[in-house]
C-alpha cells in the first residue's frame, strides 16, 4: 500500500533480525541472572525481610 | 561503622491516603462498569441523558479503573515497599502531598469532563490536553520523589521490585508523552498530531504497553515484595525474578501491533507484533510459577489467611491472561476473535483477577499494619474472595462464550465462502444476550465482594490509631555508591555495540541504495565483532553487568533504551512513509467543515466504541461491508476512529448505504429500524445547535497537520456549512423528517454519508 513499506520479501530479513538482536541480548542477560552466585540470590531474597522496628510480631492475631 | 544509631519514620501517611483512595475509586470505577454492562442488555438504562450514554461513561469506567483504581493502588504499594527496602523515608513530604493530591484532582477533573463529552477519542487517552499536561507534570513529581529516595537510600542493593517500578515510571512517561501529542485548537479540544495508520500505531504501542507497564510491571513489583512478606518466605528464585524483568523490558514493547491484525496495517509490523507477542508466553509463566512457588509450604495458610488466597488466585490469573494474550496474537485466531466480547473477557481477567485481587490481598495486608489494629473481620475478607472469584468466572465464561459465537456468527459463509451465513448483524446480538445478562451478574457479583471490603476496610480503620513504620538504622555516609559513572555506562562495550546496532540497523531501513547496504553491513559487522569478543571479554563485561545492578541512574537509562528501540523501530517508519504522495491506490476525500464537526460528534458520543471503520483483508468482512479499507482511506483522520470493538456493526463504508432519512429515525431511535438494536438514543442530537463558531480554529489546526484545505475566511466556511446542512434538512423534509438545518444531526447525517468516500490514485507503476 505504502511503496516502501510493502517491499515483503526483504521485510521479512528486518523482523529475523530484530528477533535475533532482541533474543541474543535478552538471552545474554538471562544467562548471567541464571548463573548468579547463591549467596547473592539469597542476599537479595532476603531484602524485603527487614521487618520494622514497631512492627507487631502477627498483626493477625 | 561508625556513627550513632538513629531511628527513622516511614512516610506511612502518604500511604494511608493513597490506599483509602484505591478503595473509593474502585468502588465507583467498578460500580460504571457494571452499569454500561447493563446498558448493553437495557438501552434504556441510557436514560436518554448525554452525560449518561454508554459512549461516554465507557471512557470513565476505563479510564477510573485503570489510573485512578489501579493507579492509587499502585502508588500505595510502590510507596510502602520502596522505604523499606531501602531503609529510607520518602524524599520529600510535600512532594509525596503533591503527588497524592494532585493525582486525586486528576481524577475529579476526569470524572468531570469524560460524562461531559469533552475527549480526545482515543481509547484510554481520552483526557483533554490540559488535564495530560497535569497528569505529565504529577508524573514527573512521581519520579522525582521516588528516584531522590533512592538516591538517599541505606541499602545499596536494588531488590527487583524496585526495578520493575522504575521500568514503569520510565516507560509510562515516553508512553504517555507520546500518545497525547495534540495541537489544542481551544481550551477543552485538540487533535492528535498523529492520523490514520500513525496514530493506530501509536495508539495501540500505548495501549498495549498502558496494560504492560501500568497493569502488569508495578503489579509484578509489589507481588516480588508483598508476597513473600505475606507467606513470609522469599521468592521462590531471585534468578528467575531477574529474568522474568529482562525478558519483559525487552520483549512487552514491540507486542503492540497484535491489536492491528489483518487490518491495512503493514503485513512486516504485524508479524512483528505476532513474533513478540508469542515469545511472552515464556516469561509471563515463569513469573506466575515463580510468584506460585513463592507459596510452597504455605499452603497450608492458604485456607485461613484471605492475603495469602488473594495473591494465589491472583498469579493464577496472572498465568490465565497472560497465556489468552499470545494466543489471542496469533493472527488466524485473532480473525476470530478480535472486534469480539472475547477481547472483553480476556481483559477482565487480566484486570478483575491480576490487578483486583492483588489491590485486595494489599489492602487487607496493609489495615492492620498501617492503623495497627486487626482486621475487623477475617470471615468477610474470605467471603470477599469467594464471591469474587465466582464473579470473575462468571464475567469470564460469558465473555468467552459470546465472544467466540459472535465470531463464528459474523465470519460464517456458505456457498463455498461466497455469502454470509447471518447476513443481519441482529442475529449475532440477539443470540449472545443471555451471555451479556450473564456478564453483568458476574460484574455484580464481584463488585458486591468489593463493597464488603469497603465496609471491613471502614470497621477496622474507625477509632483507630495511624501508626508509621520506624527502622532503626546507623547514621552514617551513604555507601559510596557511584562505582559506575554516567560515561562508564555509556562507553561501556556493551552500550556502545548496542547503538551501533540500532545506528546500522535505521541506516539500513530509510536509507537509500548506498547508504541502506552500509546499513546491512555495518549491523552485521557489529554483531559478528560483538560475538567475537564474547570469549576474550565476557569477565569484564559481567563486571559491567554486576555493577549496573547497584545503580539506580545507569540501570534506569538503560530500561529506557531498551523500550525507545522496540517503538521507533515500529513508529518511525510508518510517520515517514504515511504521506499523501506514498499512497497508492485510494486516497481519502478531506471532509468539508460541516463533515468535520459531525465528525467531532462521532468523537464526542463514543460512538468508537461500539463501531469500528476499518474493514479487514478477511473475506467474512469484506463480504459484510465492502471493500477491505486501504491505508489510504484514514490519511486525514486525526484522530483515526478504526474502533477495537463492533458491538455494533463496522462504518467505514456506510456513506451513501442508507437515506439520509434512515440515519434522522435511526439516531432518534434506532429500534424504530432496526428491530432489537441495543444503540442508544441520541434525542439532544436533534436540539442541540450546531457550536459552528469553532470550526475555523478546528480547520486551521487540521491545515497544519497537513490536511488539504485551501486557505479560506471564517465566513467562507460558516457559509459552506449553512449551504450543505440546507441541503440535508431539505433532503429529509421530503422524506417526511423535519429538523432545523442547524442542528447537530444534520452534522452527524453529513459525516455518516460521506464514510467511504475516497478516490482512487493513479499509480505509475510501483518501483519493484
Ligand atoms: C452501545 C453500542 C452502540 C453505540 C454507543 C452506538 N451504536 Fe450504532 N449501532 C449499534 C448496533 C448494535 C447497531 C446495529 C443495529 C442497528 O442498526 O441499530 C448499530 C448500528 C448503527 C448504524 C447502522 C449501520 C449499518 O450498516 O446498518 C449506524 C450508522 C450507527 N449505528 C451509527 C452510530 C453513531 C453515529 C453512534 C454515536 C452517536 C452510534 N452508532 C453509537 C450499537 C451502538
Amino acid at each position: 500500500m505504502f511503496k516502501r513499506l510493502i517491499l515483503e520479501d526483504s521485510s521479512i530479513w528486518y523482523i529475523i533480525t530484530a528477533f535475533v538482536t532482541a533474543a541474543t541480548i535478552f538471552l545474554t542477560i538471562a544467562w548471567r541472572a541464571l548463573r548468579m552466585p547463591r549467596a547473592e540470590a539469597d542476599k537479595f531474597a532476603h531484602l524485603p525481610f527487614t521487618t520494622d522496628a514497631n512492627e507487631r510480631h502477627d498483626p493477625h492475631a | 561503622m561508625s556513627g550513632q544509631k538513629i531511628t527513622i519514620e516511614y512516610n506511612d501517611r502518604v500511604v494511608r491516603q493513597f490506599l483509602l483512595a484505591t478503595v473509593i475509586w474502585g468502588a465507583v470505577g467498578m460500580l460504571v462498569g457494571v452499569l454500561i454492562a447493563a446498558q448493553l442488555n437495557f438501552w434504556q438504562l441510557n436514560f436518554a441523558t448525554p452525560w449518561l450514554t454508554f459512549g461516554r461513561l465507557r471512557p470513565l469506567h476505563t479510564n477510573a479503573v485503570i489510573f485512578a483504581f489501579v493507579g492509587n493502588m499502585m502508588f500505595a504499594g510502590i510507596y510502602y515497599s520502596t522505604q523499606r527496602l531501602v531503609k529510607a523515608r520518602l524524599a520529600s513530604d510535600f512532594l509525596s502531598s503533591l503527588h497524592f493530591w494532585g493525582w486525586q484532582f486528576i481524577i475529579v477533573c476526569a470524572a468531570v469532563t469524560l460524562p461531559l463529552g469533552l475527549t480526545r477519542g482515543k481509547e484510554y487517552a481520552e483526557l483533554i490536553w490540559p488535564i495530560n499536561l497535569m497528569v505529565v507534570l504529577i508524573w514527573v513529581v512521581f519520579a522525582v520523589n521516588f528516584f531522590w529516595t533512592l538516591a538517599r537510600r541505606r541499602e545499596p542493593a536494588l531488590y527487583v521490585a524496585i526495578w520493575f517500578y522504575i521500568s514503569t515510571i520510565v516507560t509510562i512517561a515516553m508512553l504517555y508523552i507520546v500518545n497525547h501529542l495534540s495541537i489544542p485548537t481551544s481550551l477543552l479540544h485538540s487533535y492528535p498530531v498523529f492520523s490514520g495508520v500513525q496514530d493506530a500505531l501509536v495508539q495501540w504501542w500505548y495501549g498495549h504497553n498502558a496494560v504492560a507497564f501500568f497493569l502488569t510491571t508495578p503489579i509484578l513489583g509489589i507481588m516480588y515484595y508483598f508476597l513473600p512478606k505475606a507467606a513470609e518466605r522469599p521468592v521462590y528464585s531471585y534468578r528467575l525474578s531477574v529474568v522474568h524483568f529482562w525478558s519483559l523490558v525487552f520483549v512487552y514493547i514491540w507486542a503492540g501491533p497484535h491489536h492491528l491484525l489483518n487490518t491495512a496495517l503493514p503485513g512486516w509490523l504485524q508479524n512483528l507484533g505476532m513474533t513478540f507477542s508469542l515469545m511472552l508466553w515464556a516469561p509471563s509463566w515463569g513469573g506466575m510459577l515463580n510468584g506460585l512457588l513463592t507459596l510452597r509450604g504455605a499452603w497450608h495458610k492458604l485456607r485461613t489467611d484471605p492475603v495469602l488466597k488473594f495473591y494465589a488466585a491472583a498469579v493464577t490469573f496472572y498465568g490465565m491472561a497472560t497465556f489468552e494474550g499470545p494466543l489471542l496474537s496469533i493472527k488466524s485466531v485473532n480473525a476470530l476473535a478480535h472486534y469480539t466480547d472475547w477481547i472483553i473477557g480476556h481483559v477482565h481477567a487480566g484486570t478483575l483477577g491480576w490487578n483486583g485481587f492483588m489491590a485486595a490481598g494489599l489492602i487487607y495486608w496493609l489495615l492492620p499494619r498501617l492503623w495497627n489494629k486487626p482486621l475487623y473481620s477475617t470471615a468477610l475478607a474470605n467471603l470477599h474472595f469467594w464471591i469474587g472469584t465466582v464473579g470473575i468466572l462468571l464475567y469470564v465464561a460469558a465473555m468467552w462464550t459470546s465472544g467466540i459465537t459472535q465470531g463464528l456468527m459474523l465470519n460464517a459463509t456458505t456457498e463455498h465462502g461466497t455469502v454470509l451465513a447471518y447476513p443481519n448483524f441482529l442475529d449475532t446480538l440477539n443470540t449472545i444476550r443471555p451471555m451479556m445478562l450473564m456478564r453483568v451478574i458476574g460484574g455484580g457479583l464481584y463488585l458486591a465482594g468489593w463493597f464488603l471490603l469497603v465496609y471491613n476496610f471502614y470497621r477496622t480503620v474507625k477509632g483507630a490509631a495511624p501508626v508509621n513504620g520506624t527502622i532503626e538504622v546507623y547514621d552514617e555516609a551513604p555507601a559510596p555508591d557511584a562505582k559506575l559513572s554516567l560515561a562508564g555506562t555509556f562507553f561501556s562495550a556493551p552500550t556502545l555495540f548496542w547503538f551501533l546496532a540500532v545506528g546500522f540497523s535505521s541506516m539500513w531501513m530509510f536509507g537509500t541504495d548506498l547508504v541502506s547496504t552500509a546499513g546491512i553491513v555495518g549491523a552485521v559487522a557489529c554483531l559478528i565483532a560483538a560475538f567475537a569478543l564474547v570469549p576474550s571479554r565476557s569477565q569484564a563485561w559481567g563486571g559491567w553487568y554486576e555493577k549496573l545492578l547497584l545503580n539506580a541512574l545507569p540501570f534506569t537509562l538503560l530500561v529506557f533504551f531498551a523500550v525507545v528501540a522496540g517503538g521507533l523501530i515500529q513508529i518511525i517508519p510508518t510517520v515517514l512513509v504515511q504521506k499523501a504522495k506514498n499512497v497508492e491506490d485510494r486516497i481519502q476525500t478531506p471532509y468539508t467543515p460541516l463533515e468535520l464537526a459531525g465528525r467531532d460528534i462521532y468523537i464526542r458520543e463514543g460512538c468508537y466504541l461500539c463501531h469500528s471503520q476499518m474493514i479487514r483483508t478477511l473475506v467474512p468482512d469484506i463480504l459484510r461491508y465492502g471493500d477491505y479499507s486501504r491505508l489510504g482511506e484514514s490519511i486525514y483522520d486525526h484522530p483515526f476512529q478504526w474502533g477495537s470493538k463492533r458491538t455494533g456493526p463496522d462504518l467505514a463504508r456506510v456513506g451513501v448505504k442508507y437515506p439520509n432519512v434512515w440515519h434522522f429515525r435511526h439516531m432518534e431511535n434506532p429500534r424504530a429500524v432496526s428491530p432489537g438494536s441495543n444503540m442508544p438514543t441520541y434525542p439532544w442530537l436533534f436540539s442541540h445547535a450546531l457550536d459552528a463558531s469553532v470550526m475555523p480554529a478546528k480547520i486551521k489546526v487540521q491545515r497544519l497537520l497537513g490536511v488539504p484545505y485551501g486557505p479560506r475566511t471564517a465566513q467562507q466556511i460558516f457559509d459552506s456549512m449553512d449551504e450543505q446542512a440546507k441541503g440535508i434538512a431539505k433532503d429529509l423534509r421530503t422524506a417526511g423528517a423535519y429538523v432545523d438545518s442547524d442542528k447537530e444531526i444534520v452534522a452527524l447525517i453529513s459525516y455518516l454519508q460521506t464514510l467511504g468516500k475516497s478516490l482512487p490514485v493513479i499509480t505509475k507503476s510501483a518501483p519493484r
